[in-house]
């Protein structure tokens, strides 16, 4: 087979031109599937011990994991570092609660309902947000978070500073078959599928034009009016999808928990993600979920012997910067493409 | 008209003078902050971690017997080569890079968490209180106000001016408004820019600190307490313009009066969300804030 | 007793147990109880006393030899006064610790919320210290239990004194912004208002906050005469020495809620609080044998004196030991229902558990602080200052 280089020069392939990105799309969709197989590793160990805490962890991590993904599409795509994320994290927690506590408890219009809201706010963040760049755009997505962080935790009607607590366990209808929340390895898979279907659709949306587009925009924002497109309306457009990942991921949060908090839309939160992200490997949608499955359990087992494992992820976090900006899943997979170059120059 | 002017006496004066021995306060920490960022381009979100560690140096000090006085020139002394040392090992190495305004954003947050982090496992969780080294209060205006806070205003005031005749009227604020406005140019004039970085940037921290010890008799000293404060101080600075020392000292004050104000009618807890409220209006309509650039204005 | 008794008392029960383990059904394995309480935060102190009544009990039940036979096991953990942080403790708790009984929450929030993951687990909870009514009210649960006196039951006592020692009162509210602020100022303005004194104003400040001078010029504005106040631990330590600091303390009469000013942060405020008065279940000085007796071993165990707090934690290890022992069982239907309608004896005399709504019975007292101590100025009844049953759960 030749080269794919020598294939863009001049006559018809017979087989699609592979670009170098393309090659790099496959490698991560490589990672992904060994995401979902380490996942059910995981599921048939914990089940067969008969585990709870560890599958509600392992849950929480994937649920973080989503609202890191929301980060990393605006950060790793599109050069959107946003401060306050934990924003649309937030909101699409409470929006669920305040659905499962007070209107019915149904999975599905909680989700339902979760999209149009985090729709809506996320079009208006996204309007004040994106005419502002770099560090500017930064630092008003980490004003909008902490205007509403108070803002909610002033609300008495939302649970004030104690949040809403007594979110019902409930059960999710799929039709054949139904999925009770409380089942901790249930709702661990039932996550897992969520969280997936939210990775492979997002990665979809980036091969498609809007999505190559907006890695234009990244990589020279100026230049692309010339091009003939509105670099606006796709920044904003990327925005409410990484709103809405975030928001939805959130939503499956009171499912797993039962309550929700301010923490929750605290800077904290929004930091966490960033940390994810950037461990994970930055630009790689998948890079956030290794990202938060490695933090949860870095938190857990140093958590175990000293209450101060900020210190060392903070470390870990600052060498990371400084030193590996890639992340895990971003080093490992610039080492697996330059193995497989290498093995087809061999050929 | 006897009623409103008691108002004005017993309930906005004592509101508005509390507001300045606050607004003070906020200044200091935004002029570290904005000088930083006027200078190096850098976003320091460990600001308030040096403002803390410059409180808990204090308290460090004068737990071992050190007066508050003595204390108040130490601190400082000693941040600053903490700062210059913060400049030369971290920011540096990510400062070259293309992406080095979100980088040395991100990297100074991780610091943030790891210094926030080592307080709490040198100090405790606990707040540690500090005794106010000038007790008891005076009648102004014919109300009563603890003579520390009076104090604070003043001695904020001296520093605040300290500070605009050391960058306006010296030759080491001329090089360092020099090397924010043209590096290249100062270099090649002799200037010795990356010197300058650090130092500018060891500066901003001291300014931190001194803050830190100054506040610590109102506001106690605990490990959280930079994540309280930097919010308010990143808001003034982007009202008053990114590297605007005067934009920071209008800005400063003016929020602050803002919040004094309008806690007579909402509760106090709303005037911070007001404040980053009004900071997001100013970034959608005027991002560059109300004045320019250090080194631009 | 000495080490060697110890070690014979230990051989004997390990022997028991492994024989047992053959010949009949029950090892004498040690009933373990989590105890979930503020180690650190604005509330510590309160969790100071909580940790030091419960263990005062649990080694006086478990040197006269248990409950049924049982040693009593205590489990930690700290709540932070915090629900987002107290419900997976519990949780931990309850299904990897396998505790029997959980009590200690301190914040009402923190209760409410553990009491939900009570529920889920099948297991038991009380609190020693939560003021909020709600807990024992609108969103009781039948999976909780109260020891202590409400919001409700401390303000019928306080109110009453109020309109009797300030008959023209001009009220400000000042609590935390939190479950139990929020509540125990409404049931004190509700009861207040009854007896005729007018509101001037209300705010809420966040709790564990720093600096109280931003709330001080809505309170100038409003001109009262009375301050009540339900802030606890640090926070009241900072208002009222702030407000020391600003004047605010001239003519103005401060009442509160039972837990704002105790023994733990008295010292840090010395005469800014002098003349605090409070509606209140326990006092040091109550003339009952059972609290001379308590307040002797607690001052020798601690070197500090108990404040509520320290002797309703210390009530509620014999709550439970009492109910297990009526239930002959730690089967948490069968100790539901012997703690249904339960008295037992406590350093404040003998409390009745009140079926309908599982709070307890309790007289109330008017105290108001004097050079340093509290002193006694009147005491309502138990069964007057209840108040009515609103639990409609269960």
């Amino acid at each position: 087979m030749r080269d794919s280089t020598s294939a863009v020069l001049g006559a018809l392939p017979s087989r699609p031109v592979l670009q170098r990105e393309d090659v790099a799309r496959n490698v991560l969709r490589w990672f992904a599937y060994v995401f979902v197989a380490l996942a059910l590793l995981f599921a048939v160990i914990a089940q067969v011990h008969g585990d709870v805490f560890f599958f509600r962890l392992a849950t929480e991590a994937l649920i973080y994991g989503g609202f890191a993904m929301g980060v990393d599409l605006l950060l790793g795509y599109t050069g959107l570092l946003s401060l306050g994320h934990a924003l649309f994290f937030g909101l699409g927690a409470y929006t669920s609660a305040v659905v499962l506590k007070g209107l019915a408890p149904s999975f599905w219009l909680a989700l339902a309902v979760t999209l149009c809201v985090s729709t809506v706010v996320g079009a208006i963040a996204g309007i004040i947000a994106i005419r502002a760049r770099g560090v500017y755009f930064a630092l008003i997505t980490f004003g909008m978070a902490e205007v509403l962080a108070k803002a909610v935790f002033n609300t008495q009607e939302l649970g004030g500073s104690d949040g809403i607590i007594g979110v019902p366990v409930i059960k999710a209808n799929f039709l054949f078959f139904t999925v009770d929340t409380g089942n901790a390895a249930h709702f661990f898979f039932l996550v897992l599928a969520v969280i997936m279907v939210f990775y492979f659709a997002l990665e979809a949306l980036l091969r498609t034009p809007f999505g190559r587009l907006v890695v234009a925009i990244k990589a020279n924002e100026d230049r692309v009016p010339f091009l003939g497109f509105n670099a606006q309306r796709h920044k904003l457009g990327i925005f409410v999808i990484a709103a809405n990942v975030t928001a939805l991921s959130g939503a499956l949060y009171p499912m797993l928990r039962g309550f929700v908090s301010p923490e929750l839309l605290y800077f904290h939160s929004s930091g966490n993600a960033v940390i994810t992200v950037i461990l994970g490997g930055v630009g790689t949608l998948i890079g956030p979920l290794f990202g938060s499955v490695i933090l949860t359990g870095l938190k857990s087992i140093i958590g175990s012997y000293t209450e101060h494992h900020l210190i060392v992820i903070g470390l870990l976090f600052m060498c990371s910067v400084m030193f590996f900006p890639k992340g895990i899943v971003g080093s490992l997979k610039g080492l697996v493409e330059s193995w497989l170059a290498r093995r087809k120059e061999q050929s | 008209m006897s009623g409103f002017i008691d108002t004005l006496q017993f309930v906005f004066a004592p509101q508005i003078i509390n507001g300045l021995s606050i607004g003070v306060a906020v200044v200091l920490m935004a002029l570290g902050l904005t000088i930083i960022f006027g200078l190096l381009d850098v976003i320091n979100m460990a600001h308030g971690e040096f403002y803390a560690l410059g409180a808990y140096v204090g308290v460090t000090l004068m737990a071992i017997g050190v007066n508050f006085w003595v204390v108040l020139l130490l601190v400082p002394l000693i941040m600053a080569p903490l700062g210059y040392m913060t400049e030369r090992l971290f920011i540096q190495r990510v400062f070259h890079q293309k992406d080095r305004h979100i980088l040395t954003l991100l990297l100074t947050f991780g610091l943030a968490i790891v210094l926030e982090d080592v307080y709490k496992l040198i100090y405790g969780p606990q707040a540690l209180s500090v005794k106010t080294p000038i007790g008891g209060g005076s009648e102004v205006l014919g109300v009563f106000f603890p003579n520390y806070r009076l104090f604070l205003m003043a001695i904020g005031a001296v520093i605040i001016v300290g500070v605009w005749l050391l960058v306006y009227r010296t030759s080491l604020g001329a090089m360092v408004r020099a090397a924010a406005f043209d590096k290249d140019m100062a270099s090649s004039l002799g200037v010795p820019v990356s010197h300058v970085y650090a130092g500018t940037f060891a500066f901003g921290v001291a300014l931190a600190g001194l803050a830190g010890v100054l506040l610590a008799p109102v506001y106690s000293v605990f490990p959280t307490m930079g994540k309280d404060f930097i919010l308010l101080a990143f808001s003034v600075v982007i009202v008053g313009g990114l590297g605007s020392i005067k934009g920071a000292l209008i800005a400063g004050l003016v929020l602050t009066q803002i919040q004094a104000i309008s806690s007579l009618y909402i509760s106090p807890s709303w005037t911070d969300p007001l404040v980053f409220a009004i900071m997001v209006a100013v970034l959608m309509i005027r991002p560059q804030g109300l004045f320019g650039r250090l080194g631009h204005a | 007793m000495n080490s060697s008794q110890l070690f014979c008392r230990m051989l004997l029960t390990a022997l028991a147990a492994g024989f047992s383990g053959i010949a009949s059904a029950q090892p004498a394995e040690p009933i373990k109880i989590g105890v979930l309480t503020p180690l650190s935060g604005t509330y510590a102190s309160l969790g100071q006393q909580v940790r030091w009544g419960i263990e005062l009990a649990t080694k006086e039940i478990n040197d006269a030899g248990g409950i049924m036979g049982r040693k009593v096991e205590l489990l930690f953990e700290d709540e932070e006064a915090n629900p987002a942080v107290a419900t997976p403790k519990a949780e931990k708790l309850f299904q990897v610790s396998k505790v029997d009984f959980l009590t200690g929450t301190v914040s009402s929030a923190s209760t409410l919320a553990v009491g939900q993951v009570a529920e889920r687990n099948d297991r038991l909870m009380a609190t020693t210290v939560s003021f909020s009514d709600a807990i024992t009210g609108d969103k009781c649960s039948p999976n909780v239990f109260r020891v202590n006196a409400k919001a409700g039951q401390q303000s019928v006592a306080l109110a009453e004194w109020l309109s009797k020692a300030k008959p023209d009162a001009k009220v400000f509210y000042l609590g935390p912004d939190y479950e139990m602020g929020r509540s125990t100022v409404h049931a004190f303005k509700a009861a207040a208002e009854a007896k005729g004194a007018k509101t001037v104003g209300e705010v809420f400040a966040p709790l564990d906050n720093k600096d109280y001078s931003p709330f001080f010029g809505q309170i100038r504005a409003a001109r009262p005469n009375v301050m009540y106040t339900s802030v606890a631990g640090n926070d009241t330590v900072r208002l009222f020495n702030q407000m020391s600091e600003y004047g605010l303390l001239r003519n103005l009469t401060v009442v509160g809620a039972s837990g704002t000013v105790t023994s733990q942060n008295l010292g840090a405020m010395g005469k800014n609080a002098e003349g605090f008065t409070t509606g209140v279940g326990y006092s040091v000085d109550l003339d009952i044998p059972e609290n001379k007796k308590f307040v002797a071993a607690f001052e020798a165990a601690y070197k500090a004196a108990p404040d509520l707090y320290g002797a309703d934690s210390y009530g509620v290890m014999y709550f439970y030991k009492a109910a297990v022992e009526k239930a002959h069982s730690t089967d948490t239907a069968k100790v539901r229902a012997a703690m249904e309608g339960l008295a037992w004896m406590t350093p404040q005399g003998k409390k009745t558990m009140r079926a309908g709504d599982h709070q307890a019975v309790q007289d109330m007292y008017v105290t108001s602080l004097k050079d340093g101590r509290f002193k006694v100025l009147s005491k309502v009844d138990g069964a007057a200052a209840i108040g009515p049953d609103t639990c409609k759960r269960f």
